[in-house]
């Protein structure tokens, strides 16, 4: 091709060439092959320049959000477990509350320990099995599902017809901590105390949470110290002693 | 081709052009782990497939831009065999024992056989272009750079102090030359369908 048709090939592109000369140019499109051939390279070659040059910025970033993302991927794909186990943003948050709590809880501990800390009283049992009597069914089951109000009230039925009963004593003493109704909780749990049965260290260690559950730190180190030592909870009522005092 | 008649997954192409991160990232999840396979039982590794899936997606991109794709077949099958016969070729290339590629056995949907021969022929076309326009001198890199980035001609005459009408006639050689140097170099006779 001559400098003269790279010339007409922009001209025409930009349509400035007059209409007898577009038609005149057509024409050689059609009946000259390597005209045609030259005129579409130059095209190419146009859109190849405007790519590379118009889209330059655009091209670098696409790149660069592509090594990211293909990145990103292949280190997955390394390890499959991250893949499963994906984090979302929201977890972090709850992760960073779930440290907090964390934080606050041992800095307590450190400080003041409190009644939640050691009242674990476990579940309870009372019913033997083949002989279920439904309402000491329902107080062991309202008491090991927590509800306190519910087993306190079948507890105190219960009582009615069994007064003297130290275990159901006991654990109506529990409810009634719970239920915060702490002059007859410890009433209770000193009838427990001075009884002999094999309730006895078990109503101290309880009655020293429910002066703790009191702030009654003098009263309950107090009961803390005559858990004896042979008994299921003196580690833990030597623990909380050690903190409280 | 017909190019009237695009395919539902032209959305991949169109996310890619405007890169767009949600449509990129779903291509990975969706189809990058058969080529992952196939290379990886084919002599290669995670980090070939890493660098095969990102030149392919890169052409895409740039054909996209260029030539204004248009997919006539699934994403799945045009991208696969692009990403195998890229592979394929890189292992010709090292491995003088040979590998035959049958394309018959890559695919069976016409399509995408043929899309994806264009894309591999537009890859190839748009390597030469680059190298050509290396060769270029200084005087005509530049006012192409400049033309194709300021846009306007005047602004380009004024920038390399010019009068406008040379300005023009320049650019129209300058690419002239390009077309002549791609035309006449020995792989131009193997990138025309």
């Amino acid at each position: 091709m001559q400098e003269q048709d790279y010339i007409q090939f922009d001209t025409y592109l930009s349509g400035n060439l007059d209409a007898e000369s577009v038609q005149i140019f057509e024409d050689r499109l059609t009946s000259d092959a390597e005209f045609k051939r030259a005129f579409d390279d130059f095209k190419q070659a146009e859109r190849f320049l405007e790519h590379q040059f118009n889209n330059e910025e655009k091209t670098q970033s696409f790149k660069g959000n592509l090594e990211q993302i293909s990145s990103g991927y292949f280190k997955k794909e390394a390890a499959p477990e991250a893949k499963a186990i994906r984090i979302k943003p929201w977890y972090y948050s709850v992760a960073a509350a779930v440290i907090l709590l964390f934080g606050v809880v041992i800095a307590q501990q450190f400080s003041n320990p409190t009644y939640d800390d050691f009242a674990n009283y476990g579940t309870i049992s009372l019913t033997v099995r083949g002989a279920e009597n439904d309402l000491k069914a329902k107080a062991e089951k309202a008491f090991n599902q927590k509800d306190y109000r519910d087993a306190e009230k079948h507890l105190s039925q219960l009582l009615q017809n069994d007064q003297d009963n130290i275990e159901l004593q006991l654990y109506k003493a529990v409810c009634l901590v719970e239920l915060n109704k702490y002059e007859e909780a410890d009433a209770l749990y000193q009838k427990v105390i001075q009884s002999p049965s094999v309730y006895t260290s078990k109503a101290k260690w309880y009655l020293a949470l429910s002066k703790l559950k009191q702030k009654e730190k003098v009263e309950s180190i107090q009961v803390l110290k005559s858990v004896p030592e042979d008994a299921e909870d003196f580690d833990s009522a030597q623990e909380l002693l050690r903190k409280l005092e | 081709m017909n190019h009237n008649k695009s395919h539902e997954d032209q959305k991949y192409i169109e996310g890619l052009k405007q890169n767009n991160s949600f449509v990129i990232q779903s291509i990975y999840e969706k189809f990058a782990p058969k080529v992952i396979n196939y290379i990886k039982q084919n002599s290669g590794d995670e980090d070939r497939a890493k660098d095969v899936i990102q030149e392919t997606l890169i052409t895409i991109y740039n054909q996209a831009h260029e030539k204004d794709l248009q997919l006539t077949c699934p994403f799945d099958a045009y991208f696969f065999l692009l990403c195998k016969r890229k592979w394929l070729n890189q292992l010709k290339k090292s491995d003088n024992k040979g590998v035959t590629i049958n394309e018959e056995l890559l695919s069976n949907d016409d399509d995408a056989l043929e899309l994806s021969f264009e894309t591999t022929l537009f890859e190839q076309q748009h390597e030469l272009f680059e190298e050509m326009f290396q060769k270029l001198g200084p005087s005509c890199k530049n006012l192409l750079k400049a033309t194709f980035k300021i846009k306007s001609m005047e602004e380009v005459a004024k920038s390399i102090g010019v009068t406008y009408a040379y300005a023009r006639k320049k650019k129209s050689l300058c690419i002239g030359q390009l077309t002549k140097m791609v035309q006449s170099s020995p792989n131009y006779q193997y990138l025309k369908p």
